[in-house]
């Protein structure tokens, strides 16, 4: 972070504000506990097999045994607590004036706007993770090549049927 | 309901009757295509050879090609197709079967290919555009002859006009999509010769380059192009070796004078081979581009499947008055190219009129442009800060190769800089017209219409200069080059986004 916060409008390290800024509205903050266990199934084997290389290959040679280990699970921690609270409140998403608007990412932010009417066809989907929380995921396919599906995580389930069925009677309407 | 069975009932006693398979010829082709496929065998024959049983060598490569040309015949007894009243049908497949349907009313439009050896024996690959995403969507005809290609296409011209027409007018469709058809643009070969020499290739004379060295011992001749030596040992064999090194200059020239011709010649030919007898007519619901003189290919482009148009220069062909025509369609243009070159190398006054039937406009001279912002430079100069670190620990290293870093470090700093400049957009009401580069520029027409999702995306760089860059979602299109307004002020671009979002689909 080495741009100064004072030329924009709003304190970057205060993610409420973001979307508050930009007329957002949050995803459920339940959503970084599926981040949280999606970064551990990622990180956690990629710790196992650093801490693997470490005893098979470091100790033989004689090199810094135990550093690379101490690194990996360090890393591997700070990513699975402090990350995924913080990504969850960049995400943001608008419904409204016959468009969705989805907002992710803050360092590189990308705030897409899908007018329904362009909508080809929706997924309302839930892994296994997802399910256990309770959220779902709201995918939107259009026929552009740039931006073909455009994901909303993050959505209690109930919410994402209905915005499933908002942005379906919308087609119909354009196609009548 | 009874009307219906009736009719569903009725096709099926000539079931039987109107299967049609594959010219036998695709035998042939299958022959044909085995050549670039036997370097897969190569790692066996090699094993083979190494193991020390050459005995098996040639029973192994005889035993390929009898399986090779079986599978090929077994493929072509298992693939047959029918065309019905209102669509194709095709099945195909040895072991799994797959069974299409492709209705009439779903074809966009028929393209036909011929390579060189289906020119000999006269059959054509038949394409239907269905535009369904996704190459593998689109179903072929590997090979039919020609007539039966071009009456394929007819039917299913008919059928598409008739039911355009009023139904009443259906007997006679043959009259009117006759009368419909003109001609937009053509290429003589005068006007291809001097699109050839504009298309001095420096790309082909790397690779003829790099094969005279590779290929130095091989040739039948001990001479290579590239090395003055060479032209010094030409010399002296007429006498002329004391002259030639009292003036060396004469040396260089004519490597120089090779390598241009070389260039201009690579040029011309690729010109030739691609665009031998191009045509473009206008039918009544398609641009069909006619061309090529190996392999001739017919294609159509539906006019109300148009996204997005491209307008490609030179910087040096410019100043003359050239440009290329490249057109975005839900389809991609053959293998290699995904947009559709509708007009290869003309004069605006000759663009104009082809980009009047995909209902385009070009911004006339008296439009106002606006620019994006200097800090576009900044990944070219990250990268030639980059180029130029790498060639420094080079150097630190003892390698003097290492001083190529920071020259081409500060060849891509100017260029970037340079460039930024003609990074241009401007907003024509109903489409938006984006201009860059200056060694290739581009201007990208992109109507408001076709778009179908808009990105603003801001990053840590941007921000602090109150920045955004749009990234437009267009259908078809290379995902590599998508079309996007980079670096302008974050007013102008969700006042720009409103904007565009607001255009109703395209008809």
């Amino acid at each position: 972070m080495t741009d100064t916060p004072a030329a924009h409008p709003t304190d970057p390290f205060d993610p409420e504000a973001v979307n508050a800024a930009e007329g957002l509205d949050p995803v459920d903050p339940a959503y970084a506990k599926v981040l949280r266990v999606a970064t551990a199934l990622n990180l956690i084997p990629l710790a196992i097999g650093a801490s693997l290389f470490d005893w098979l290959l470091i100790r033989h040679i004689e090199g810094p045994y135990g550093l690379i280990t101490a690194l990996a699970w360090l890393i591997a921690i700070v990513m699975i607590i402090s990350f995924p609270a913080r990504r969850v409140q960049r995400w943001g998403y608008r419904i409204g004036d016959g468009q969705l608007r989805v907002a992710r990412g803050w360092l590189f932010r990308t705030d897409t706007i899908v007018p329904f009417v362009r909508v080809q066809h929706i997924d309302v989907g839930q892994g296994p993770v997802e399910r256990a929380f309770g959220l779902s995921h709201l995918i939107v396919h259009t026929s552009g090549t740039h931006n073909s599906t455009v994901t909303l995580p993050g959505l209690p389930a109930d919410l994402a049927a209905a915005m499933r069925e908002t942005i379906r009677r919308h087609i119909q309407t354009d196609f009548a | 309901m009874t009307d219906a069975a009736a009719v569903q009932a009725a096709p099926l006693p000539d079931d039987a009757a109107d299967w049609q398979r594959l010219h036998p010829a695709t035998l042939a082709l299958a022959i044909v295509k085995l050549g670039p496929r036997s370097f897969q065998f190569l790692p066996a024959v090699a094993a083979l050879g190494f193991t020390g049983n050459w005995g098996y060598i040639v029973p192994a490569i005889l035993a390929f090609l009898l399986i090779s040309l079986v599978a090929a015949w077994f493929q072509w007894l298992r693939f047959r197709f029918r065309v019905g009243d209102d669509e194709v049908v095709i099945e195909s497949g040895v072991l799994a079967r797959q069974h299409r349907t492709i209705p009439f009313d779903r074809i966009q439009d028929v393209s036909i290919e011929q390579g060189l050896v289906a020119r000999a024996l006269g059959i054509a690959r038949v394409g239907f555009e269905t535009g369904a995403g996704g190459k593998e969507n689109d179903a072929s005809l590997d090979a039919i002859g020609l007539d039966a290609a071009q009456a394929l296409r007819t039917t299913i011209r008919a059928h598409r006009s008739g039911e355009a027409a009023a139904p009443a007018a259906a007997d006679t469709p043959d009259a009117a999509p006759a009368s419909d058809d003109r001609l937009l643009f053509a290429m003589t070969p005068r006007q291809l010769l001097v699109a050839g020499l504009f298309n001095f290739s420096l790309a082909a004379l790397a690779v003829v380059g790099a094969a005279m060295q590779f290929f130095d011992d091989l040739l039948p001749f001990d001479f290579n192009v590239f090395n003055p030596h060479d032209w010094i040992d030409l010399a002296g064999q007429y006498g002329l070796d004391q002259w030639v090194i009292a003036h060396r200059w004469i040396a260089g020239v004519g490597a120089g004078i090779s390598l241009l011709f070389i260039g201009f010649a690579s040029g011309i030919a690729t010109m030739m081979f691609a665009n031998w007898d191009f045509r473009l007519t206008r039918e009544p619901r398609t641009l069909r581009r006619t061309r090529g003189l190996t392999t001739r290919t017919d294609v159509a482009v539906p006019v109300k499947r148009v996204q997005a148009a491209i307008l490609i220069t030179g910087w040096f062909r410019q100043r003359f008055g050239w440009h290329e025509l490249r057109l975005q369609s839900l389809a991609s243009d053959g293998e290699k190219e995904r947009d559709h070159q509708v007009v290869p190398f003309a004069r605006l006054d000759a663009i104009d009129p082809v980009l009047a039937e995909v209902a385009i406009a070009r911004p006339d001279a008296a439009t106002a442009w606006q620019q994006s912002h200097r800090i576009i430079a900044l990944g070219g100069l990250v990268g030639a800060l980059g180029a130029t670190t790498g060639g420094l620990v080079a150097v630190a290293f003892g390698q003097a190769l290492g001083w190529f870093g920071p020259a081409i470090g500060a060849l891509i700093a100017a260029a970037s800089l340079f460039g930024v400049r003609f990074h241009r957009w401007t907003d024509l009401g109903e489409q938006v017209a984006i201009r860059r580069g200056f060694w290739k520029p581009k201007l990208t027409l992109l109507p408001h219409a076709s778009v179908q999702s808009v990105d603003l995306k801001t990053d840590f760089i941007q921000r602090p200069l109150g920045l955004a860059t749009l990234v437009f979602g267009v259908p078809g299109g290379s995902s590599l080059a998508t079309h996007e307004i980079p670096a302008i002020p974050l007013a102008t671009a969700h006042d720009l986004r409103a904007r565009i979002l607001a255009a109703r689909a395209r008809a």
